[in-house]
């Protein structure tokens, strides 16, 4: 469970987001919608706890912002599957290499890592590509590697901030159709995305931020 | 995280970023090769020093006459004093040998006796050759009787004192600077490959990896670079002392030819060099997951 409690976050003088309280429960896909810089990525970033709330308490599994050491944040990722819209592959080793690395991170046998990235790589059909080197491949092809790598620890919760951003609509709706795939067999999908015709046809949960404050909406406009 | 891993990810680190790695070996071996022949040289400054401070006996006369008896029992109350390492008595007749060789005179052909008085050649061991060290063991000699005269080379020994003393400030004050250089260049160096790698690192951290997960590769990475650079600046030194011992005279030549420690000296510090790089670089770039 992701639970927001009167969360206020602040840069500077400016308050971004305005004493947000929400909760997404395993096993949902949810849209976070609205305008650039509204605070969508922000929110992302409070649950994998990148900054922590000016006021009030974010609570992600049995992990709460107002007493998480710094030490303990890197285990909290373990437990998250992040994906971005700049991809963010490890450029210098191979699709095979980008996926084994969240696998050695978490002390997987070496044995088991092998099985676990043919396995993920499979679901996102690159399994040809393992080889490559993350430049060698489409944008598409890299944010599915970047969803096998967030999907490589069966993470109970997949965040993905603007992962269609950088990708033609074609390439979008595939990306989509493979996250929607991921929610069905249990895993839930918090999506921060500004592509309405996705959010449209997906018929999700929507929350939508609108200066500073969360709302819940059925449709993206 | 299993050491081979650590292991395999520092070699692959050292691979995939080919020229920095390279440009960290050769700024570690640059600063060696700094750092050896600074070391060569006060290394040769101090032994000849010390090959100097050796050559100055002292000489012990004594008052005749003197029976056989009286020589075996003041050799060995010099013996046994602190700091003495050796005494070797010279007959009257030796004496008159020694003159002979040393001015190429016989004084017979002058004087129908030989004027010269028995004497001890005292040698002192290691740390007891200062002026002021030699000067205490000068006058406890001096004050045994049947010990005549005791002559050494004061003035000559205060002065080596003195010009060591100096000669050892400046190559400390030197070897620190050169140090300090060697340091800094080689933290630079590795800070800038790691500065590279910011995005890395940060993709790193984002998907669960701990400060040590990462650290530990880079800090290895410093290491095998040193190893790298400590070989390269062994094997050019050797080369380069070999090859300045060929062109020198056989006297000097020894000098130049440093034994197999101070080799693996440059080996061991080329690797703490990286280590300390590394380690300086990972802890300022590396940090705590960054939240609030």
């Amino acid at each position: 469970m992701i639970s927001f409690k009167g969360v206020s976050v602040d840069f500077g003088s400016h308050t971004l987001l305005k004493d947000i309280t929400l909760q997404i429960k395993p096993g949902e896909f949810v849209f976070l919608v609205g305008q650039t810089g509204s605070g969508k990525s922000t929110v992302l970033r409070l649950i994998y706890m990148d900054i922590l709330p000016t006021r009030g308490t974010v609570f992600v599994g049995k992990h709460c912002s107002a007493s998480i050491q710094l030490r303990e944040i890197p285990f909290l990722r373990r437990e998250l599957g992040v994906v971005f819209q700049d991809f963010k592959l490890l450029e210098d080793r191979s699709v095979y290499d980008n996926v084994a690395f969240t696998l050695h991170v978490t002390g997987t046998p070496a044995a088991e890592i092998k099985k676990k990235v043919m396995h993920t790589l499979g679901d996102v059909g690159l399994s040809h590509a393992r080889n490559k080197m993350a430049h060698e491949l489409s944008g598409g092809e890299q944010q599915r590697v970047a969803i096998a790598r967030a999907l490589a620890n069966n993470p109970t919760f997949l965040l993905a901030d603007e992962p269609t951003g950088n990708l033609d609509p074609g390439t979008s709706l595939e990306i989509l159709t493979l996250l929607k795939g991921i929610n069905m067999r249990g895993t839930a999908v918090v999506m921060a995305t500004h592509n309405y015709d996705i959010v449209r046809k997906a018929k999700e949960r929507i929350l939508k931020i609108e200066e500073g404050g969360i709302r819940e909406v059925d449709a993206p406009f | 995280m299993s050491f081979s891993y650590t292991l395999r990810e520092s070699v692959s680190g050292f691979r995939r970023a080919m020229v920095s790695s390279l440009l960290s070996v050769a700024t570690i071996t640059i600063s060696l090769i700094l750092v050896g022949i600074f070391a060569a040289v006060t290394i040769n400054a101090s032994r000849l020093i010390d090959t100097l401070r050796s050559r100055l006996d002292m000489e012990a006369f004594l008052t005749e006459p003197v029976t056989e008896d009286e020589v075996t029992g003041l050799q060995s109350r010099i013996t046994d004093l602190e700091g003495i390492e050796k005494v070797v008595f010279i007959s009257k007749d030796e004496a008159m040998k020694v003159f002979k060789q040393e001015t190429g005179d016989d004084i017979t052909k002058v004087l129908d006796f030989n004027p010269l008085p028995p004497s001890f050649k005292i040698m002192l061991k290691e740390p007891y050759r200062t002026s002021a060290k030699t000067h205490a063991i000068y006058e406890r000699i001096t004050a045994i009787q049947g010990v005549d005269t005791v002559v050494y080379r004061r003035v000559l020994l205060e002065l080596i004192d003195q010009r060591s003393a100096s000669v050892n400030k400046v190559m400390l004050g030197l070897g620190i600077a050169v140090s300090l250089t060697a340091i800094f260049l080689v933290a630079n160096t590795i800070r800038l490959a790691i500065t590279a790698k910011r995005r890395l690192i940060r993709t790193m951290e984002l998907v669960g990896a701990t400060r040590g997960f990462i650290r530990r590769p880079f800090i290895i990475e410093g290491v095998l670079q040193g190893f790298f650079g400590g070989l390269a600046a062994s094997g050019i030194m050797f080369l380069l002392f070999e090859y300045a011992a060929k062109l020198v005279s056989e006297e000097f030549a020894p000098y130049l030819r440093m034994p197999p420690l101070f080799y693996v000296s440059v080996l061991g510090t080329g690797m703490l060099l990286g280590l300390a790089g590394s380690l300086i670089s990972v802890v300022r770039f590396v940090r705590p997951a960054a939240a609030g």
